[in-house]
């Protein structure tokens, strides 16, 4: 059966954490982007995207976190993704975006700000 | 051989990638290959979107398996030309798709003709299908 997609943003110790659970796609990265970019746009210059709950993603949502990071790094910022998933790492590395942005496997080995 | 035309709407096409997993777990596809294809069908569709206004409408798709590989083929009718500026991020995607797709699959390519736009993929076993 098919997880309920939700997204949640919350501060974490001074850092911008945007929760996702569910699958990322064409369907619901349009959600993605506008929960993103309205954190950004609050002058949070780095955030944590917390894909633990994430079982499935597409281009369309690597385009996304492409996206968010540019935004991020222009205000001097980072957006890292936390993902363990070993289905998911995979298209981050085929599509060579495990060189791109900060993986990590937990939110504590993010740094604080 | 096997080819079942079926019709998926644009507005639904995060549910079509499961469906048509069907096809090749009938065959003998594992379920690494079967991950594998349910994100290289779902990229083949937005590969047929690509270029085009279409927001609504029907995606075709059709499986084919023959010897030791299966073809899927994902055809957009009445595809309008693409009109006006892109949005950004899907430009990031369109190049993700080509390369999750040269990850996945032996062969991809994508076809114009007569306002319709047809991707498609071959998928190989090492041994033969079922």
């Amino acid at each position: 059966m098919e997880q309920e997609f939700r997204i949640e943003d919350r501060m974490d110790g001074g850092r911008s954490v945007i929760t996702v659970v569910g699958e990322i796609d064409v369907a619901t990265a349009p959600q993605l982007r506008e929960s993103l970019h309205g954190v950004i746009a609050q002058g949070q210059a780095t955030v944590v995207l917390d894909l633990l709950g994430v079982t499935f993603l597409d281009s369309t949502a690597l385009g996304v976190l492409v996206g968010g990071l540019k935004r991020c790094r222009e205000l001097g910022g980072e957006l890292y993704i936390v993902v363990t998933d070993a289905r998911l790492r995979k298209i981050f590395e085929i599509t060579g975006l495990n060189k791109v942005f900060p993986i990590v496997d937990a939110l504590a080995e993010v740094g604080a700000p | 051989m096997i080819g079942e035309p079926e019709a998926v709407g644009t507005e639904t096409l995060g549910d079509g990638d499961r469906v048509v997993l069907t096809f090749p777990a009938r065959v003998g596809f594992d379920i690494e290959e079967l991950e594998d294809l349910r994100l290289a069908v779902g990229e083949l569709c937005l590969l047929a979107l690509q270029g085009s206004d279409a927001r609504h409408g029907d995606l075709q798709l059709e499986f084919t398996i023959s010897g030791e590989a299966l073809d899927i083929s994902c055809t957009l009718g009445g595809a309008a030309p693409q009109s006006g500026s892109r949005d950004e991020d899907r430009n990031a995607a369109d190049e993700l798709s080509e390369q999750i797709l040269y990850a996945l699959v032996d062969e991809h390519g994508r076809e114009q003709e007569d306002g319709s736009v047809r991707a498609w993929l071959r998928k190989r076993r090492k041994g033969p299908l079922a």
